[in-house]
């Protein structure tokens, strides 16, 4: 009970610090909301009124507080660009977001932990040599350089996949996932790469440690060696990495989605900072930023949950 | 020094000296006007032997731009991992010599900045400063500072507790001379393994950032800028992307490389 | 190189024959070993016995055909195993598949590292059961009851809980007696230890030596036993195999090693091995024996031992209490306290060597970490030499350091890397300002004189020393300031046993030629009673007995200080004394709820100067 009373306390602490940078961040531009309404062009006595009416001439801490209290009883605002409710905006584009989230991670894990293992186990001979080189050039290569590769392959030569816009899978799942699809592909390429090093070090590791001569010394077959006793201590590892990678999938999605013009919040984090929709901007930095760290939490618990070495009672 | 003599290591090598060698030969050899001069008729031509990679949608020399783009995208990625290294390290290195509060408080701001992933971090200032070529540099390199200070803190913390500073803390040395003479040397390598993938990624962000138009601005030419003129005329023309995405890529790859080889190198179980 | 006589004897279960083993590595081809031969029969216990780099691991895996699996190829010979129906199968050319059916059934295996060895996310009982229903084709209740009643033949307390746990929740002893139990579950004919006691405390080592005799007795099982103490080979070995970089100096039955060895090597090693009571009846510590001509001072001829009559107190240590905070909770704040050190006396005369011993976590090394406050005390006092160490301020305790300097024991961790050998020599002389810049040269190439190191490694980089000249090195930094004290943490604990004889008679020079005094810090008992004048014997942070060297090796008072003397094994195989306790010791902790109020330490002096901790 202490512990899930501590644990939540910590949460608090860090959303505080999550708005405090986020707010910071956004408070050192030399323009403002004001400015962003009226154009630059404007009155200036009507720009100083319009300051003082959005609250811009208060202290720092007081436009903070404003916000923050904003935030915490449901009031998020407006957003300046889209003429809407910034809740509503962001609930509906998180929904579109976490498909392809989802669908890239489930995309790279399934390919990078077999392809690691693989490597892992003929270490140093030609299937290491292949494996590691392709996740070399995996990393190597940006998001968006994929997506265009993916755009030219899939939509334009092949025509098996549309190359751009968003459907709501609620309204037509088929044609939601075939859209998620590229983009999803692209994200996951990129992501693959990395957990197929991660996968591959870490298995390196464990199978070099006592317990698998052990089991070696036992009579049990190398199968029963790698895919059980090595693979079980390193999966907690691999998902802790993983569940950091979601902090790069959220910053790669902004690119990738406007890439595909796929609208979910990437796209919309990026309108925000095209047009300086400041109110929009506050609000998905701090959104995505409190995701990625709730998400790590998440993992952390399941493998505390998961390695009896560190279980709860 | 025998395994920088193996494949990989030749040729991440040789890929990073081509692409050092090309940022800073390529400006002092080649005149700037031919990387602008406009060839209307080879609008969106593809190689050929008067333009080798082919040209853009305005006419201009591929070849030439992509060469000329190199100092851009390597400065700033340089500079931002240069500035990242600047902030991170001071920071890990008290965090991780001190331990304590000190440490406590500072890794709990660096873990909440690591929340904020790296690209929204950079984007947001940029666009916050407005986009220029110091301000990419800028959000480049304080999106960056954090990932360093943890990766310097953890080392630091290792390199603290080893009983080679512990006899150096009785051989009378004060925290000065313990931190240069003996935590610095020892942290560097892994530093320096560190820097060398951050400016892989650094690249790669630098593209990110002018890609999404938020990073280096016209009339100064990056790659990510040349990615980003290209998206019009895929269908046409796909070498417009393909020729400055490769160039990032064998950048990309050939740092990775290297990073690879010199973690081995750096790895004190391979001595 | 020794042969054995052709063909198998009908009892002879394994025979190795003209071994040879080769690594690939970067730097090319490296012989593990070469030309070994040897034979084990049924129910004999062969122990192969060398320093590192000898080869005899190498050996032990590949009769279990392990080898492979970490890079190495046999290349030459035959290893005759004599299968149940009675025909011989040579091993070094059999099928992997074959193997692995041999593996586990016919040979079984334990390691040295008990902490590693179970995987961490099994549980026991699936450990334990594996290879059983693999091999033996048992249904999971057949096996439950079988894995069962191996934990109850390697006599672990309440089995049936141990089946639901997880390897984390168990001591290191209780670990490798599951291991063994791991080996013996399909009741192999071999058993291959390689070190299986080396990570263990002697307690617990004499627990599990006694162990491996009693199965070995009770399943006439012959047992292949990897070491490098000569001590243990005396208490368990049948015969002897002795081997040297790769290659078998000399074989033979355990009697014939010890009593009459032949090889020069077998006779340094032996030689080198202090025997614990072989100093009944002096008083003052004498020299390791080397084979070595140069003959050595002896300290009992030093001026301050000469001066006994009335001895001078360097460090007096009073009530000394470390304590380290055990963090918790997200916030880290402190839920308990580990009492390290508590309440520990004791004093330490010029020119004389306390000695503390004890198994892993009593607080030895704490103990003198705190004396130089490379850790912070909690209480108690630090008198050196007429200061108070723990009133200092932390400038003051810089240049107090001069008179105080450590020997640590990982010579791979102690000195830095990335500087030569001069400059950490001359790191005190420069730091403390003892030297002037042209003086430091001098003064540096005198100091590697004393430490017998040539001076051509001045300019050169730890990574190109062996250990033993490594440790040479940081004694030449631990005396550059002419301190007083040295403190010795385990300082020959890493070494070979070849080595560390002459570390050890290094620094007992050094005392006699400078005055120094030690706190000498170690496991090790039969170095311990030859080196020291005083000692203290520490459990759970406290001193449990105390007093002049020959008083505690010979009138043992208190109970652990027994236990651990009756543990300690003997290199000599006529003074046998491994014998199975029937229960293993309770795990005590000195882990304490914040507040705890631990009691003061009382003594009662049994003798003049001999105390022993009071028990209630």
């Amino acid at each position: 009970m202490t512990y899930v009373l501590n644990r939540l306390l910590s949460i608090l602490v860090t959303l505080f610090l999550i708005s405090l940078i986020t707010f910071a961040v956004t408070s050192i531009l030399p323009g403002d909301v004001a400015t962003m309404i009226m154009g630059t062009q404007s009155n200036p006595e009507a720009l100083a009124g319009l300051r003082k009416t959005l609250g811009l001439t208060d202290p720092l801490v007081v436009q903070y507080a404003h916000w923050i209290g904003g935030m915490a009883t449901g009031d998020w605002g407006h957003s300046l660009v889209f003429k809407a409710p910034i809740a509503d905006l962001l609930i509906q584009k998180i929904k579109a977001s976490s498909l392809i989230v989802v669908l890239s991670m489930l995309i790279a894990l399934s390919c990078a932990v077999p392809l690691g293992v693989w490597a892992a186990v003929h270490r140093d001979r030609w299937q290491d040599g292949a494996s590691s080189t392709m996740a070399l050039v995996g990393v190597s290569l940006p998001d968006f350089y994929w997506g265009i590769m993916m755009i030219l392959l899939f939509a334009r030569t092949l025509g098996w996949f549309p190359s751009s816009g968003f459907v709501d899978p609620a309204e037509n799942l088929w044609g939601a996932l075939t859209h998620a699809f590229l983009p999803s592909l692209a994200l996951g390429l990129g992501l693959m790469a990395h957990l197929t090093r991660m996968t591959r070090s870490t298995m390196t590791g464990i199978l070099g440690q006592e317990f698998i001569r052990v089991g070696r010394a036992k009579g049990l077959s190398e199968r029963t060696v790698v895919w059980r006793y090595a693979l079980a201590n390193a999966i907690g590892p691999v998902m802790t990495v993983a569940g950091l990678q979601v902090g790069y999938l959220f910053g790669s999605i902004i690119v990738v989605e406007t890439l595909f013009n796929y609208t979910g919040m990437g796209w919309l984090t990026y309108q925000a900072l095209l047009n300086r929709d400041i109110p929009l901007i506050q609000a998905t930095v701090f959104v995505i930023a409190a995701v990625v760290m709730l998400t790590n939490l998440v993992v952390d618990m399941l493998y505390l949950y998961a390695d009896p070495r560190v279980r709860l009672e | 020094m025998k395994r920088f003599l193996n494949p990989k290591g030749a040729i991440g090598f040789a890929l990073v000296a081509l692409m050092f060698a090309t940022a800073i030969l390529a400006p002092l050899l080649i005149p700037a006007e031919w990387a602008t001069r406009m060839d209307i008729r080879a609008r969106l031509s593809g190689p050929s032997a008067h333009h080798w990679l082919g040209a853009d949608q305005l006419g201009r020399d591929l070849l030439y731009r992509v060469m000329l783009g190199a100092q851009t995208s390597l400065k700033i990625a340089g500079a931002a991992v240069l500035l990242s290294v600047l902030l991170g390290l001071p920071l890990g290195v008290i965090s991780g010599f001190y331990r304590g509060r000190v440490d406590n408080v500072l890794m709990r701001l660096v873990d909440t900045l690591l929340s904020f992933p790296v690209l929204l971090l950079a984007l947001t200032i940029s666009a916050m400063l407005g986009p220029s070529l110091p301000n990419t540099i800028i959000a480049i390199g304080v999106a960056f500072a954090p990932f360093l200070a943890r990766i310097v803190r953890g080392e630091a913390l290792r390199v603290t507790q080893m009983p080679y500073v512990e006899a150096a803390r009785s051989a009378g040395a004060n925290d000065w001379r313990l931190i240069v003479r003996h935590v610095l040397p020892n942290i560097m390598p892994p530093i320096i393994v560190q820097a060398t993938i951050s400016l892989a990624f650094a690249i790669l962000a630098e593209a990110g950032l002018s890609f999404l138009g938020l990073g280096t601005q016209p009339p100064d030419s990056s790659w990510g800028l040349m990615i980003q003129a290209s998206r019009d005329y895929l269908d046409v023309a796909p070498w417009t992307a393909l020729v400055p995405g490769g160039a990032v890529a064998l950048t990309v790859l050939g740092l990775n490389m290297f990073g690879d080889i010199l973690r081995d190198v750096f790895d004190p179980r391979s001595n | 190189m020794l042969r054995t006589e052709s063909g198998p004897s009908p009892e002879t279960l394994v025979s190795v024959e003209n071994l040879r083993v080769e690594f690939d590595t970067d730097g090319g081809t490296v012989v593990g070993v070469d030309g070994v031969s040897f034979s084990i029969k049924q129910g004999e216990t062969v122990c192969v016995v060398g320093e590192s780099g000898s080869g005899k691991s190498v050996t032990s895996l590949s009769v279990m055909r392990l080898v492979e699996f970490g890079g190495g190829r046999i290349v030459d010979g035959r290893m005759k195993l004599a299968r149940p129906g009675g025909e011989a199968l040579d091993l070094a050319h059999a099928d992997p598949e074959l193997m692995r059916s041999i593996r586990g059934v016919e040979m079984g295996m334990i390691f040295q590292e008990p902490m590693t060895a179970l995987n961490p996310v099994f549980t026991i009982e699936r450990q334990l059961t594996d290879g059983l229903r693999v091999h033996k084709g048992l249904r999971q209740r057949e096996a439950r009851a079988r894995a069962l009643a191996l934990l109850k033949s390697v006599r672990i307390p309440e089995p049936e809980r141990r089946l639901a746990q997880y390897p984390h929740e168990l001591s290191g002893g209780m670990r490798q007696r599951i291991v063994i139990a791991m080996a013996m579950a399909c009741e192999p004919r071999l058993l291959i230890a390689d070190e299986p006691t080396t990570a263990l405390d002697v307690t617990i080592q004499a627990e599990i030596l006694a162990l491996i005799d009693r199965l070995k007795r009770e399943n006439r099982m012959a047992v292949l036993f990897i070491t490098h103490d000569m001590a243990v080979v005396a208490q368990m070995a049948d015969r002897v195999v002795v081997m040297y970089r790769g290659k078998i100096v000399e074989e033979g039955p355990v009697a014939q090693i010890f009593e009459n060895p032949r090889h020069d090597y077998t006779k340094m090693l032996l030689a080198a091995v202090p025997k614990l009571g072989e100093m009944r009846g002096t008083s003052a510590p004498e020299p390791m024996r080397t084979l070595d001509a140069k003959p050595r001072p002896s300290p009992s001829m030093a001026p301050a031992a000469s001066m006994s009559a009335k001895p001078e107190v360097l460090l007096d240590v009073k009530n000394l209490t470390t304590r380290f905070p055990v963090k918790g909770g997200v916030l880290r704040r402190t839920v308990a306290n580990v009492h390290a050190v508590e309440d520990v006396s004791f004093s330490i005369n010029v020119g004389e060597t306390l000695s503390l011993v004890g198994e892993s976590g009593c607080g030895k090394s704490t103990c003198g970490r705190s004396i130089l406050r490379l850790v912070e005390p909690q209480d108690g006092e630090v008198w050196l030499n007429g200061w108070e160490v723990r009133k200092l301020a932390p400038l003051e305790l810089r240049r107090a350091r001069r008179e105080m300097q450590m020997i640590f024991q990982d010579p791979f961790a102690s000195l830095n890397p990335y500087r030569r050998l001069r400059d950490q020599v001359a790191e005190p002389l420069v730091n403390f300002g003892l030297a002037s810049r042209s003086e430091i040269e001098d003064r540096v190439a005198q100091l590697f004189d004393r430490v017998e190191l040539p001076r051509s490694f001045l300019r050169r980089y730890p990574h190109e020393l062996s250990g033993g000249q490594r440790q040479r090195v940081a004694i030449a930094r631990a005396i550059a300031p002419n301190p007083k004290l040295v403190v010795a943490d385990e300082a020959v604990s890493a070494l070979d046993v070849s080595v560390q004889a002459q570390v050890l008679n290094l620094l007992m020079e050094l005392q006699a030629d400078l005055g120094l005094s030690f706190l000498f810090i170690s496991h090790d008992m039969a170095v311990v009673e030859r080196i020291s004048h005083q000692v203290g014997v520490m459990y759970l942070g406290r001193i449990v007995e105390l007093g002049p060297r020959s008083a505690v090796f010979e009138d043992p008072r208190h109970p652990y200080t027994k236990s651990l003397m009756a543990a300690v094994p003997i290199a000599d195989p006529r003074h046998r004394r491994i014998h199975e306790n029937a229960s293993t010791k309770p795990l005590s902790s000195p882990i304490f709820p914040i507040g705890r109020q631990a009691e003061r330490s009382t003594y009662d002096e049994v003798t003049p100067g001999h105390f022993v901790l009071r028990r209630n």
